[in-house]
């Protein structure tokens, strides 16, 4: 050990004796994700210069890299202090309240960046991202879903059924939290779908999320979403069938699908090869 | 477990992990059916890419990055563990994203793709990542 320690010891390198110095050094740390090291330079920086709005904006950027949201908003708005218009101030305190759920404060500092600087393809991706959000309501439908009739599959832990602006449709099995994990799996949906459109790639249609307990397998069509939750251990081919059968039987249930209900488990998919892509995934 | 961390230390320390990570894209990017890899950091600055022209990266990297802290955030609000990889998939092709020490892995990737290999490519470089980066003493857990 005494050996890694000298080894990961800071390097002798002098500190640095100017303020473009310690900045350039920092950037250097940054483009490398030494964000500890960075951060020792930003405040070097900032010894040297305390009103130095460049190095105020580093270290904004270096606590959102660390995950630090409260110094982060602290120094975002040290620097709009000081420069109410600088446009990338106003994004950083954007990306920090969408991170916050607060998309109106989001969308207000996006939309003062985009005034003075239209031209910032990231502020414009998010404000985007934030639009899809803000989609009108989907009509009510007829009838929810009996629950009880889509049948999990045997080491299925939780199915949720929601529209895709989060508003729960049935649960299974019934938890107190099922309105907030729909709420932040539509968020999350929300996100990719955007990420996937400026990828070029079309529109989402699955997903899979996997922690270190479970693998959720989500199908969408960008107004419904059904997701389902499995072992982490599911092979991805498995899970994906799982979902589509459950994706199936939601849409007969709610009067969406003229096919047959495929409710029972395990059962034929509705889907064939040719017309599914899962299949391909795999 | 300090083998190959030393050999790392040593390999990486002395501003050496800028290529680091633009290596860990690349192997990434060789991967069947890969179109291209990025490291984008949590505050959606771009560490390393490798991404088609067509791609516009800053955009791209604003909301991977924001997707990455919304699943995370969303987890620990709900008292859930944190996800390690996704994958989300469209008509055109497959994103993938895994959260890491110094920010998220994104691959893009052709619908054919096979979701395992490039699940565990992840694993891997996540893997290395924090082999290279992480402090003495503060290694999670693979």
């Amino acid at each position: 050990m005494p050996l890694l320690r000298r080894l990961w010891r800071p390097s002798a390198e002098r500190a640095p004796q100017t303020v473009p110095e310690a900045l350039r050094r920092a950037e250097q740390r940054r483009r490398e994700g030494r964000y500890a090291e960075a951060g020792a330079l930003v405040t070097r920086a900032l010894e040297l210069d305390r009103d130095n709005l460049h190095a105020h904006l580093l270290a904004a950027y270096l606590h959102v890299a660390r995950h630090a949201t409260a110094p982060a908003k602290a120094e975002f708005r040290w620097v709009l202090g000081h420069d109410a218009h600088h446009a990338r101030a106003l994004i950083g305190l954007a990306r920090v309240a969408l991170e916050e759920g607060d998309d109106r404060v989001c969308q207000d500092l996006l939309r003062r960046a985009l005034l003075f600087y239209p031209d910032f393809p990231d502020a414009a991706a998010l404000l985007g991202a934030l639009h899809a959000r803000e989609a009108p309501a989907a009509a009510p439908l007829a009838a929810a879903p009996r629950v009880d009739r889509l049948r999990l599959p045997g080491t299925g832990r939780a199915l949720i059924v929601s529209r895709a602006d989060g508003e729960l449709i049935a649960a299974q099995p019934a938890a107190d939290d099922a309105n907030n994990v729909s709420e932040a799996l539509a968020r999350a949906l929300r996100l990719a779908a955007a990420a996937l459109q400026r990828c070029g790639l079309g529109p989402l249609h699955r997903a899979i999320v996997n922690d270190e307990r479970d693998a959720v397998f989500i199908r969408t069509n960008g107004e419904l979403v059904v997701s389902l939750a499995l072992p982490r251990a599911t092979d991805p081919p498995q899970g994906l069938l799982d979902v589509n059968r459950l994706w199936s039987a939601t849409l007969h249930e709610l009067g969406l699908a003229a096919a047959p209900p495929p409710i029972a488990f395990p059962a034929t998919p509705v889907s064939t090869p040719a017309d599914d892509p899962i299949r391909r995934v795999s | 477990m300090s083998g190959p961390r030393l050999k790392l230390a040593l390999e990486h320390d002395n501003a050496t992990r800028g290529r680091h990570v633009r290596d860990i894209v690349q192997e990434l990017k060789r991967l069947h059916w890969v179109r291209g890899a990025m490291i984008v950091a949590a505050d959606g600055f771009v560490i390393a890419a490798d991404l088609p022209p067509t791609v516009a990266v800053d955009s791209v990297a604003a909301l991977t990055a924001t997707l990455g802290r919304e699943l995370e955030t969303s987890a620990a609000r709900l008292g859930r563990p944190s996800f390690s990889t996704a994958m989300f998939s469209a008509d055109d092709g497959t994103m993938f994203i895994a959260g890491s020490r110094i920010g998220y892995l994104v691959v893009l990737a052709d619908q054919q793709a096979n979701v395992q290999a490039i699940r565990g490519a992840l694993g891997d470089a996540v893997a290395l990542i924090e082999a290279a980066w992480a402090p003495p003493g503060d290694v999670r857990p693979a």
